[in-house]
């Protein structure tokens, strides 16, 4: 069993350190890998950044990363995710990783991701130069994020995690204003999911959601957005199918039929 | 102006704001409703939330402002959730 924390949209700013540090370092009871769902800052200041690179510091577990808008804000993402590399966090975008748990492989792939909507009301790559580069760019994000989920199973990896800070489904924006829906996702990232296969898909950004999803492929989704979680994290606990599980649940349908 | 109008801008201004200013804050949900303004919503801090109360009023002076806004909790999980 693999034992998965995640938290998003933890804004940090010079009046934050020190507020989940306590809870963080209950991890090494809890939990094989702490995952940040992006909005790790409020503008994305590398004074803020180290604000974060100091409540995760030196944490029991491995700390793997994407950023979210907020950390994009001041236009010095680089910047805010070498503060963070050099305290030990993995930051990812259109990247993977792995960690090793008792043997196991557990994969995470991580993109920031972006908006753009949901099946039959999203946006789409048409008309002014600035709305189709908006919908590019989530594309992007989406088959970076594909890409790699399937180095990840090239790897043998037991345990696959999709990471993002924007949304894959519409599940998990239950609670946010409809009319806001195509700012807090996009079903790109979900069809990225779907079609590389994952065993969780994590995501933050919509602080008025909920925290339960599924893709259409029956991935579950988690928002674990620290206002929705009201937590400084939560605990998935997942049993890693990896290749020969998948196998074996193949062969298991094959004498069924 | 009307006053209905007016106070949608008021909204609008404020949210710029909040966006714009120390808090970096786009959460929130300020909402007309009939004669008062509803502020709902977490922010990271118990600061955020002094500072969003003081913009609030600050902004809307003269407004009926009914406020529910909490500090995000901060505490570990007393249990994991089973997902597969």
């Amino acid at each position: 069993m693999i034992r998965v924390a995640a938290v998003g949209d933890i804004h940090m700013g010079a009046d934050s350190q020190g507020l989940l540090r306590p809870a963080f370092e209950t991890l090494h009871d809890c939990a094989d890998l702490l995952l940040l769902a992006g909005d790790l800052t409020r503008h994305g200041t590398p004074d803020e950044a180290r604000v974060v690179a100091r409540e995760v510091a030196d944490l029991p577990v491995p700390v793997i990363a994407v950023l979210g808008n907020h950390d994009h804000h001041e236009e010095r993402p680089e910047e805010v995710t070498a503060v963070l590399r050099d305290a030990g966090v993995q930051v990812l975008e259109g990247q993977s990783t792995v960690v090793e748990v008792d043997g196991a492989r557990v994969g995470v792939a991580g993109t920031k991701g972006f908006g753009g909507g949901f099946v039959g009301r999203s946006g789409s790559e048409f008309g002014e130069p600035l709305m189709k580069e908006f919908i590019r760019y989530t594309r992007r994000c989406a088959e970076g994020l594909r890409a790699s989920l399937e180095e990840l199973a090239e790897q043998g990896c037991d345990t696959r995690v999709a990471l993002t800070h924007f949304a894959p489904v519409p599940d998990t924006l239950a609670g946010e204003p409809l009319e806001i829906y195509p700012f807090l996702g996009s079903y790109l990232l979900a069809e990225a999911v779907d079609a590389a296969g994952a065993d969780l898909a994590v995501h933050g950004h919509a602080h008025a959601g909920t925290e339960h999803g599924m893709t259409s492929g029956g991935v579950p989704v988690r928002n674990v957005a620290q206002p929705v979680i009201r937590k400084a994290f939560n605990v998935y606990h997942l049993r890693g199918h990896g290749h020969e599980g998948a196998a074996a649940v193949a062969a298991s349908a094959d004498r069924r039929a | 102006m009307n006053e209905q109008a007016n106070v949608e801008y008021r909204i609008a201004h404020l949210k710029e704001r909040l966006a714009a200013e120390e808090l970096g804050e786009l959460g929130i949900r300020v909402e007309a409703r009939g004669s008062s303004v509803a502020v709902v919503g977490t922010v990271p801090s118990s600061h955020c939330r002094e500072e969003l109360l003081r913009t609030v009023h600050e902004e809307l002076a003269g407004q009926t402002v009914h406020f529910d806004v909490v500090v995000a909790g901060s505490a570990a999980p007393d249990h994991p959730e089973e997902v597969v």
